[in-house]
């Protein structure tokens, strides 16, 4: 794998949903490059909305600050490689 | 040829003044941060309020994370939860936003993403 192991920084996602985030951004930087920030954000967002409910939000850089208010165990923050991702639900499902 | 000397020394007389008179230099004023509207579905009187809550933010942290909760409370306040907000020289995103309410701008190199979403 290029992009190595990755390392979770904060979360509150259960076990199995961690594993999608960090199974999907390997996958994410299988297709995409590591400067293809808003395609690898694209593509985690959208595969988590289709099998984990709408309302996802994901932010993917390298040098970045956030703030933001999200849902009971619908979130996490990780790094993978030289990039770090931020993944969470802000509003509740329907 | 007396009369020459005259005209001689009276035209150094005039020419010394003026270049012996200085004029004070202006006090160089504080550029104002380059703001750029990169992205925006918000009507322009938030917009603008955004980029000056996030001028003072700037002005009072130096932590991108304190920057970033700084805006994103000012505008629960105002404008009603849910606000997040996002604060980097280098990051790209993918979310979904409520209607009329989201911005993305840079104040020199550091971009904001503020955008409300539940």
């Amino acid at each position: 794998m290029l992009e190595g192991k990755a390392v979770i920084g904060e979360t509150d996602m259960l076990q199995t949903m961690q594993q999608d985030a960090l199974n999907l951004a390997s996958k994410a930087l299988d297709f995409f490059d590591v400067t293809e920030a808003t395609d690898i954000a694209r593509f985690i967002k959208k595969e988590f909305d289709r099998t984990h409910g709408p309302g996802w939000q994901c932010i993917v850089g390298t040098d970045f600050g956030s703030f933001v208010t999200h849902c009971c165990g619908c979130f996490i923050y990780f790094c993978i490689g030289s990039l770090a991702i931020l993944l969470f639900r802000g509003s509740p499902p329907p | 040829m007396s009369e020459e000397a005259k005209k001689n020394f009276a035209g150094a007389l005039t020419a010394r003044p003026n270049s012996d008179e200085p004029k004070p230099a202006p006090v160089p004023a504080v550029p104002p941060k380059k703001v750029i509207i990169k992205s925006a579905d918000m009507i322009p009187d938030m917009q603008k309020e955004a980029v000056d809550i996030a001028v003072a933010a700037f002005e009072k942290y130096n932590v991108e994370k304190d920057v970033a909760e700084q805006i994103k409370k000012e505008f629960d306040k105002r404008h009603g939860p849910t606000w997040h907000c996002i604060v980097g020289r280098n990051f790209g995103s993918y979310v979904t936003h409520e209607t009329n309410h989201f911005v993305y701008f840079y104040l020199d190199q550091k971009a904001v993403l503020l955008f409300k979403s539940g």
